[in-house]
């Protein structure tokens, strides 16, 4: 495929603790094609939100990239220097957080914040970034936008919050979208907004968007394709159908039958047993054996491979065959 | 067939609950906010009772009022006959035997310097009703029970995860045998494989001891899949109660409509268009006039404007509280007012 935008391969990324490096990150590989919307899913210590972070170039302090490539056209993001990453940060890459409270800054009004995103990459003036800042909080659905340029983060509610982040994203025209669970900590009623706000973003622009998620219902409102994670690797990528119609890996079975479903209840959900394993204490093989039903000896010593089962859809498992 | 007395374990009556917001220095209540402004309902023998909505519709606080944790600003809580909201501090402490509470967040309700042995014995030794050997047997009895192993008594919460200290949580709840327990947001935090492990115990022992749950909670697939019945609240009211199934299938308030509309459904094949309602949830400080729903709801008439709409029994077992109930056949499209229909 040639219209690729993102390729990441073998993204290793760890993290400097008092007992030595711990990696959350085990060679994820995935791509995003041009106009594509891909989720990644995965529950806590999957190392989606970490992905995500690495491909920003915003890491924490004591964490690292150290071994694989991302490459976004065709310039290797590795390899760029903290300011050209700046520029490419809001120019060609924007990202949304759960909680927009602690992204924007509590001091200044979002007016003041909208403006400077324009005027440092679009190399507009005040003028202009206002009228244009006012323009991008139309275009996410916020009333009344002249006066709420005016306001400061904390005088609005969460979507409110919400909407302005999406607007600053995009004011730039980014061509890459990541959206780490941007609804996670909204009202259901105001997720459905943000979710049609994005939905409509996706079929009015060419943008692409990553959007880092643990919930498959916000993946099947949205995905075009998902990748799922777990401790630190990718189980399985396929077409978002494909996915939900005939999940290969028992990690996403597992996963798509023990949410309890609106229309169909049952009387027992399926679990999957024990807890997600510690980084720094990974089980053998497979790392997911010792919560797999079909693990057995051999998945204790083999690490499997992501094998293609056919052209879109890859799973991390010797058990399951096809 | 039980009569209704005898079924009912719990009754709300008329359930008040506002704080007072203070101004300077000799506080000065400026205004009020009506966290909860007038429940009605009932809670049966051994089942699970739902109250879905979202953040500021009152449901924590209900909850607290409940347990007898808040005073009521008007109104009464009946708890086998007993009105919680009129008890001395005495007769509470006795009623809390029988009224427990597992909250969402269990790092942050269960005390990090006691080892897990000591936090589900707590409320044994508080209670004078076990020590010594006994407790230490009554303990390991309750980790038996909520799936946690004998070797971990003596570790603390921080060396659980999540879905653990949340098992933590429940064995502490259920260790006086409580009658009734409080769930308030029992699984919000949990991931969805935890949470599934989580409401398939809370079930289970649901069944074994006989309990009672009142389950609080904004994730509605969870609580369709726990209650037999759910309420749902806004802005301090109840506007829609009944059997889950009545109420996911048939809602009869547009408020209930919207919400369970709202809810991503995880199969891609059923992806649509939101029926989104406008605007956002108002402040329950300044609630609107008459029908709280009214600024958002796309059938709102002038009626709506001024008229509080009665809450009331409208068709069997199913309560609203609405001037225009979705009675009609079609009550799959709303009205187009400026929100997005079915497509």
């Amino acid at each position: 495929m040639n219209n690729e935008l993102l390729k990441v391969d073998d993204l290793k990324v760890r993290f400097k603790t008092d007992e030595g490096y711990v990696s959350t990150v085990n060679g994820v590989s995935f791509s995003v094609e041009q106009g594509e919307t891909l989720a990644i899913v995965g529950e806590s210590g999957s190392g989606k939100s970490v992905t995500s972070l690495a491909l920003m170039g915003i890491l924490p302090a004591n964490g690292e990239i150290y071994e694989g490539a991302i490459t976004f056209e065709d310039k290797d993001l590795r390899s760029l220097s903290k300011k050209e990453y700046r520029k490419m940060r809001g120019d060609d890459i924007a990202m949304i957080f759960q909680e927009p409270m602690t992204a924007l800054n509590p001091v200044f009004t979002i007016g003041y914040q909208l403006r400077e995103t324009l005027i440092v990459h679009n190399n507009m003036n005040k003028e202009q970034a206002h009228k244009k800042g006012i323009e991008m909080l139309e275009t996410v659905g916020i009333p009344d936008s002249d006066r709420v340029m005016g306001r400061f983060p904390h005088q609005l509610s969460g979507g409110m919050r919400q909407r302005v982040m999406i607007a600053m994203a995009l004011s730039c025209n980014p061509k890459l979208l990541i959206a780490d669970e941007p609804t996670t900590a909204l009202d259901v009623t105001i997720q459905a907004q943000i979710l049609t706000l994005l939905r409509n973003l996706k079929k009015n622009s060419n943008t692409s968007i990553i959007i880092i998620t643990h919930d498959l219902g916000v993946v099947a409102e949205l995905a075009d394709r998902v990748v799922v994670m777990y401790a630190g690797e990718v189980v399985e990528v396929a077409p978002i159908q494909e996915l939900f119609d005939n999940p290969r890996h028992p990690y996403t079975r597992g996963l798509i039958s023990s949410i309890p479903k609106i229309h169909d209840v049952v009387d027992e959900l399926y679990s999957i047993e024990g807890t997600v394993p510690n980084p720094s204490n990974m089980p053998t093989g497979c790392k997911f054996h010792p919560r797999c039903p079909l693990a057995d000896i051999e998945c204790t010593k083999v690490h499997p491979e992501l094998e293609y089962i056919s052209e879109k859809h890859a799973k991390r498992c010797i058990k399951v065959k096809g | 067939m039980q009569s209704t007395e005898e079924r009912v374990i719990m009754e709300v009556i008329d359930l008040k609950k506002h704080f007072d917001l203070t101004k300077g220095f000799i506080k000065k209540t400026h205004s009020k906010i009506k966290a909860v402004d007038g429940l009605n309902f009932q809670v049966y023998k051994g089942e699970t009772l739902g109250i879905v909505g979202e953040s500021g519709c009152g449901k924590s606080t209900t909850g607290q009022l409940m347990l007898g944790l808040l005073d009521a600003t008007e109104g009464h809580i009946y708890f086998q006959n007993e009105d919680i909201s009129a008890m001395s501090q005495e007769e509470l402490r006795k009623a809390r035997r029988d009224l427990q509470v597992i909250f969402q967040d269990p790092y942050s309700s269960l005390n990090p310097r006691m080892t897990v042995e000591q936090i589900i014995g707590e409320p044994l030794v508080v209670h004078g009703l076990a020590s010594g050997k006994e407790l230490k047997e009554q303990v390991r009895e309750l980790m038996k029970l909520v799936g946690l192993r004998e070797h971990q008594m003596k570790l603390y919460p921080h060396e659980f995860s999540g879905g653990q200290r949340q098992r933590i949580g429940i064995a502490r709840a259920l260790a006086l045998k409580p009658k009734v327990i409080v769930c308030d947001e029992a699984v919000s935090a949990l991931d969805v494989s935890i949470q599934a492990q989580i409401l398939n115990l809370l079930k289970k022992l649901q069944k074994e001891m006989n309990l009672t749950y009142i389950f609080i909670a904004h994730g509605l697939p969870a609580v369709r899949h726990i209650s037999d019945r759910i309420g749902v609240m806004y802005l301090g009211k109840m506007v829609e109660l009944a059997d889950r199934n009545e109420l996911f299938e048939h809602p009869l308030h547009p408020y209930t409509y919207a919400l369970l509309d709202s809810v991503p459904i995880p199969d891609p094949k059923l992806r649509k268009e939101h029926q989104l309602i406008k605007g956002e949830i108002p402040s329950p400080i300044n609630p609107p006039s008459g029908c709280p729903f009214h600024p958002r709801c796309p059938f709102a008439t002038e009626k709506c404007k001024i008229e509080v709409p009665e809450y009331r029994e409208i068709l069997p077992n199913h309560f609203v509280a609405c001037h225009y109930p979705l009675l009609q056949e079609d009550t799959n499209v709303l009205p187009d007012s400026g929100i997005s229909k079915v497509k």
